[in-house]
């Protein structure tokens, strides 16, 4: 199904997409990122996760900044082309795949929807009803990734890859070396998986499943793919690049509740209160950021905080909250719209 | 508050860069500090107009756009070629000029690898800035590409020159159909290399029509121009010739 974001149902012309493209080029949107990018490019805070052996070998000087409004148009500073592996940025995602393939009530029935300020891979389940927290933990991730349809493995992982795809706007790989370097060093995970079978959350087919999560966290994006992503749920599930829909519009507010209370690990709370806008990161250095009805940004770099985030990520989303007045209950006299600075001042 | 003009054709031989030269030098002789840049990288030229010899380049807006330079470095003070001696201590009027590189690696390079063209924006605003410039003015590569369309965008005034042909009346309305859509601020026509004996004022008439747009000047078929082979500045040798008296009416609809 696809439906273009001004309601034409056309994809937007290559024409249309060249000059949205120029227009973004003057915006002054771009000049405050290359200057928050400057800011932040010498702070050397943080490490590169090294939990698995291939995310370390990332540079750690790598940065890059992303911006995409809900009309398509793009803005992009740094290493925005720097290919990473997506990691838990992906956690939403799959949880609208499987909200699209189950509907509300039966995942809700799965996975819950609580944050819970334990770290990413914390091995716990709800007491009362034996579920994951919430679909941006591990066990909640695993959980949605086992709700994924397909009459078969390949046919499960295949839709995933293509829902990837449609959020992205273009056909998206999984890193081999990452995915090898998951499942040899998943017991963690596996774990978790474990006791979710014993407590019937997740089906028989967990070795599947965990296959299906370490390819899931193992797909290589960019911090542009993740913009586009981002505006994608912030125009109602359609991409605004390519004009497909990628997930049922009935269920973006369920991946925007999600990622506003539960996306940035144990540091959630803090960033709804500091920055307020849904986001989630990954341990390969990504975050993804919706800014409903405006846009998505999305920032690389690949040295965390104790966390599990971006540091530099972190800073240029709180620069970017003060700056445009982003934060979800920012005084309306302090809100600016994001999607004007997209384009050049007239 | 300064001002970036695109001088813009949509096909080549109209005489674009002879008319951006030496509208440079009538708004400069206004007063003004004025800075030229040449995006047409593919062929560039306007250099030769200022006698900026490959000699004295050591930099040029290539350099710029593969980071190996300031764009403030490539950008020559040209105003001795432009105008002439200008009192000491005095910092108008000024004519400055980034010219593209004529090396056959450089423009290799640039087709082949192409660039990026946020950049261009950002170093035509730090020339503003750092040269503190009054009119920029944008010499493009004729037809449409991505540095013509970013020129159109960040205009404050498109200036499109075409010749009485009917293939340029043709290809101009692409250029304007695009300008529309790229919501650029002001466009006007130049219409040059006008054959002696054609009704200026029914030509105004029927262009202004066609275009629904200005037609700022009517520019003469120049032989004189011809002549000069690009060798220094038109409207300096030939102050009171009907082409220099049309400059000076795009000039003055400029700096009103």
């Amino acid at each position: 199904m696809s439906s273009s974001p001004n309601g034409t149902g056309d994809s937007p012309s290559h024409l249309d997409a060249l000059l949205t493209r120029m227009k973004s080029a003057a915006s002054p949107l771009r000049e405050v990122l290359r200057e928050i990018h400057a800011k932040y490019a010498s702070l050397d805070d943080g490490v590169v996760a090294s939990y698995i052996p291939e995310l370390a070998k990332a540079n750690p000087a790598w940065f890059g900044i992303s911006a995409v409004s809900v009309q398509g148009q793009s803005i992009d500073v740094g290493d925005s082309d720097q290919q990473f592996t997506i990691q838990s940025a992906s956690k939403p995602f799959t949880f609208g795949l499987a909200l699209e393939d189950h509907g509300r009530e039966h995942v809700l029935s799965k996975i819950g929807v609580q944050p819970i300020g334990e770290a990413f891979n914390s091995i716990t389940l709800d007491q009362v009803a034996n579920r994951p927290f919430n679909p941006m933990i591990n066990a909640g991730a695993i959980a949605a990734a086992d709700l994924v349809h397909g009459k078969d493995y390949p046919e499960r992982v295949t839709r995933m890859i293509e829902m990837f795809g449609r959020y992205c706007g273009r056909t998206v790989y999984v890193d081999n070396s990452v995915f090898t370097s998951e499942r040899m060093t998943g017991h963690r995970n596996r774990a978790i998986g474990h006791l979710m079978l014993n407590f019937d959350m997740v089906s028989d087919q967990l070795d599947e499943t965990l296959e299906l999560y370490f390819k899931q966290c193992s797909l290589l994006v960019t911090c542009h793919d993740l913009a586009v992503m981002g505006a994608t749920l912030a125009n109602g599930g359609v991409n605004p690049v390519t004009g497909v829909r990628a997930i049922d519009a009935e269920y973006v507010k369920d991946l925007l509740s999600v990622m506003h209370t539960c996306g940035m690990y144990d540091y959630a709370g803090e960033w709804a209160y500091r920055i307020g806008i849904p986001a989630k990161s990954g341990v390969g250095g990504g975050i993804v950021a919706v800014i409903p009805g405006q846009g998505g940004i999305g920032t690389f770099s690949p040295k965390l905080d104790v966390k599990g985030n971006s540091v530099r990520g972190i800073k240029v989303f709180e620069e970017l909250a003060q700056r445009f007045g982003l934060h979800v209950f920012e005084a309306d006299d302090k809100k600016q719209s994001l999607v004007s600075q997209f384009s050049p001042p007239k | 508050m300064s001002k970036i003009v695109s001088i813009h054709s949509f096909r080549g031989g109209t005489g674009k860069s002879n008319v951006t030269a030496n509208l440079g030098v009538t708004i400069a002789r206004a007063g003004y500090r004025v800075g030229i840049v040449d995006t047409d990288i593919q062929s560039p030229g306007i250099h030769v107009v200022f006698h900026l010899n490959e000699d004295r380049v050591t930099r040029c807006l290539n350099d710029f756009l593969w980071g190996d330079c300031a764009i403030e470095e490539a950008a020559y003070d040209v105003t001795d070629a432009a105008i002439g001696n200008v009192a000491d201590g005095d910092d108008r009027p000024r004519v400055f000029l980034v010219p593209a590189s004529i090396k056959t690696n450089e423009i290799g390079r640039v087709l082949k690898e192409g660039y990026d063209v946020g950049l261009l924006n950002d170093g035509f605003k730090r020339l503003i800035q750092k040269l503190d410039l009054d009119f920029l003015l944008i010499d493009t590569h004729p037809g449409v590409n991505e540095e013509t369309l970013l020129s159109i965008v960040i205009s404050d005034h498109l200036l499109l020159v075409l010749r009485p042909d009917q293939q340029d009346f043709q290809g101009s309305l692409v250029t304007l159909e695009l300008a529309r859509r790229l919501d650029v601020n002001a466009v006007s026509l130049i219409v040059n290399k006008i054959p002696p004996g054609m009704d200026r004022a029914q030509l105004k008439t029927k262009v202004e029509s066609i275009y629904s747009t200005d037609v700022l000047a009517l520019l003469p078929l120049n032989f004189e121009l011809v002549r000069m082979a690009s060798n220094g500045l038109f409207v300096n040798r030939y102050p009171e010739h009907p082409f220099t008296r049309e400059l000076r009416l795009v000039a003055n609809s400029l700096t009103k």
